[in-house]
């Protein structure tokens, strides 16, 4: 999960990372008022967004009286960058800058270890810097210190362990006209795997599709929540514009799918994915929020050949689901695995007593296959 | 021959006595993995489906000294002692089934076995099978002599329901498969494509490859290296999901955990750089099959 800069700056500080002083404000707040407080005529004003070039985007404006801190702020509230929702805007001191350079800790794939990044040309994109004014270190994960000769490397380490990030950036590192080096940027991604040794983390709601999560997105997140969390994963929902709604299970099948669906010419309502071995419950709640989108044209239940998944438990729970809702759309659905007798037997029964127009498929049809067989339903 | 697995293979499960473990331990007999024993903390002295419990590897390991393979279930916080300890204990192979482990965690264990030359395959693994010979882990459910039968492709996924749903659809089309890996769907790989290639191109039973690979990650392009290198020089399909997922912004993850939109390192991109190393790109995946069939 990404953090906004605010929050990465909140942990800097933490490990003796010097920041800009500064503050956030949020829509609806007296921003000159808080401008004012602050007390600090030359500042920068900054869109809080979880990714993003905010520079080249019109996410950073400067600014030096109260009145133009409160215009700008409030643009910037109206001004997604990139796609991307503006939660927060940070006013800062600006900077007096001799010089601007790049770091950062993140895990390399090819070694499977983390590597520092560093560069004295920050300030910009660094995939735009030439390698050769790059220069990378490979670091070994079990090791406490990392003894280079780069401001904060030392500090940026330690918060990449203890925090559980997947990335920690600082671009701009600043050098102040006096010497002393400010992280004028925070970027940092947090293992959201770590969870249970992180009971700190209380973070805000946040999405990357460019607004606010969803009622449905902050529902279904709950679903895995707490001691449910490890009985398989029934939590992930991303809400989509199109009118198809979607239940797939398995990682790989889910984008395999998704990709059949869209070549069938059909749009998606949602991103959904269950996994493991969730039960009745937890799959229950899943259809229902996935199907109580208004608006829906047609439903798709599509995994591949299970190895361990139950089928009878997991369509017990959409079954549940479907019992209630009752949806008058086509609906096709195409698994397999242990149980799947069982399984097809509660959807066939289901379709009875509930009129549904659905079509069953086991591993005999392929899944793209069924992706067809939908979008003909629906276009009839 | 095949690879990973043969008839001298001789399995630990780590967590046997858990629900997941139990069931693994299971689906293992049946299909005549020779597995030995377990190990809990704790639970020493019990059985699970007739075999001797231990409370460590080590104890283990004094009453069966010749264990080839730790298959691990447990939960995510305890896994990284766990594959420390059969790491300690000199397992050659560590199938590490646990999902959602911290990636902090994954790397620590991973830099310890690799200084003792020990593989991991995995994390987030289902496990992997030798058709005919034995399975470590669930590969294949119930329906394992169905969707698996001895042949000649070798079967590469990130994905665990993929790996039983290409091997079904090579079945079906007449083919078989020398052995079918899942090598988990998480951003850090014990063990890679790449890795496996190696192996597949020393196995005489391997006539081809498939691949069941997704955007994100640095994992396809190792291959397109190892065929520029002509370190794999056998049939290559490869199938890359995530076509659809610049529908998402950058640094999303849709899918697995090592599935983040990323540029460079798309579905297209990797599509791309794969064809024109040479391999056989599958525009969908039930298309891996069709484009394997002449080289089986």
């Amino acid at each position: 999960m990404n953090l906004y800069e605010f929050e990465g700056k909140q942990l800097f500080e933490r490990y003796g990372i010097a920041v800009p002083r500064g503050c956030v404000v949020r829509r609806g707040y007296d921003v000159a008022h808080e401008y004012q407080e602050l007390g600090i005529k030359n500042v920068v004003v900054k869109s809080q967004v979880l990714s993003g070039k905010r520079g080249k985007n019109n996410g950073i404006k400067f600014c030096s009286s109260a009145d133009d801190v409160a215009r700008v702020a409030a643009e910037l509230f109206n001004s997604p960058v990139r796609g991307q929702y503006v939660a927060a805007v940070r006013i800062e001191e600006k900077l007096e800058i001799a010089k601007e350079l790049y770091l950062s800790i993140t895990y390399d794939t090819s070694t499977k270890q983390p590597v520092l990044v560093y560069s004295v040309r920050g300030g910009m994109d660094i995939e735009e810097v030439s390698e050769s004014e790059i220069q990378k270190y490979m670091l070994d994960v079990r090791q406490e210190k990392i003894s280079l000769n780069i401001p904060y490397a030392e500090e940026l380490w330690r918060c990449f362990l203890q925090e559980d990030a997947r990335l920690v950036e600082i671009n701009p590192l600043v050098q102040a006209a006096d010497g002393k080096y400010v992280a004028a940027d925070a970027k940092i991604a947090i293992d959201e795997d770590a969870g249970f040794r992180h009971k700190e983390w209380t973070f805000e709601p946040r999405t990357m599709m460019g607004r606010l999560p969803t009622e449905r997105e902050e529902m279904v997140k709950a679903i895995d929540a707490g001691e449910a969390y490890y009985r398989g994963t029934a939590g992930k929902y991303i809400e989509m514009d199109g009118d198809i709604a979607i239940l797939f299970s398995g990682g790989g099948a889910s984008i395999a799918n998704m990709d059949a669906l869209i070549k069938a010419g059909l749009k998606p309502a949602n991103y959904t994915e269950y996994s493991g071995n969730p039960t009745r419950e937890k799959v229950y709640a899943l259809a229902k929020i996935v199907l109580s989108k208004p608006g829906l044209k047609g439903l798709w239940i599509c995994g591949g050949v299970a190895n361990f998944t139950n089928i009878e438990e997991t369509f017990h729970g959409i079954v549940d689901a479907l019992d209630e809702i009752k949806p008058t759309y086509p609906i096709v659905v195409r698994r397999a695995g242990p149980y799947e007798a069982e399984g097809m037997e509660l959807m066939r029964s289901c379709a009875e007593r509930n009129n549904l127009r659905i079509k069953l498929f086991g591993k005999e049809e392929s899944m793209s296959d069924t992706a067809r067989v939908l979008a003909e339903m629906v276009k009839n | 021959m095949s690879i990973l697995i043969d008839h001298n293979t001789k399995v630990l499960i780590q967590g046997m006595t858990g629900k997941e473990g139990a069931k693994a331990a299971k689906a293992m007999l049946e299909y005549g993995t020779k597995v030995l024993c377990g190990v809990t903390p704790g639970k020493g002295g019990q059985e699970v489906e007739g075999k001797p419990i231990f409370n460590s590897l080590k104890e283990a390991n004094a009453q069966f000294p010749d264990i080839t393979t730790s298959a691990i279930y447990v939960p995510p916080f305890a896994a990284k002692a766990a594959v420390l300890e059969a790491i300690e204990n000199n397992i050659p192979t560590i199938n590490v089934i646990v999902e959602r482990i911290p990636i902090r965690d994954t790397a620590y264990f991973l830099a310890t076995a690799r200084e003792k030359n020990i593989r991991v395959i995995g994390p987030s693994s289902l496990g992997y099978i030798a058709p005919g010979i034995g399975r470590i882990g669930v590969v294949g459910g119930p329906l394992v002599q169905e969707i698996f039968q001895p042949g000649s492709i070798g079967v590469i996924s990130r994905s665990g329901g993929m790996t039983n749903e290409l091997s079904w659809q090579i079945c079906k089309a007449g083919m078989g498969q020398s052995a079918a890996v899942h090598v988990g769907g998480d951003l850090l790989m014990g063990t890679t494509y790449g890795d496996l290639l190696k192996l597949f191109q020393e196995d005489a039973q391997t006539k081809a490859v498939v691949i069941f690979g997704e955007h994100g990650g640095w994992y396809e392009f190792e291959v397109v290296e190892m065929i520029k290198n002509k370190q794999f020089t056998k049939p290559l399909a490869v199938y890359v999901g995530g076509k659809f997922a610049h529908l998402f912004p950058e640094g999303m993850t849709v899918g697995h955990a090592g599935a983040i939109v990323e540029r460079g390192q798309s579905a297209e991109e990797k599509d791309r750089a794969l064809a024109d190393a040479g391999v056989m790109v599958a525009a969908r995946y039930e298309d891996l099959v069709t484009l394997i069939q002449p080289f089986a």
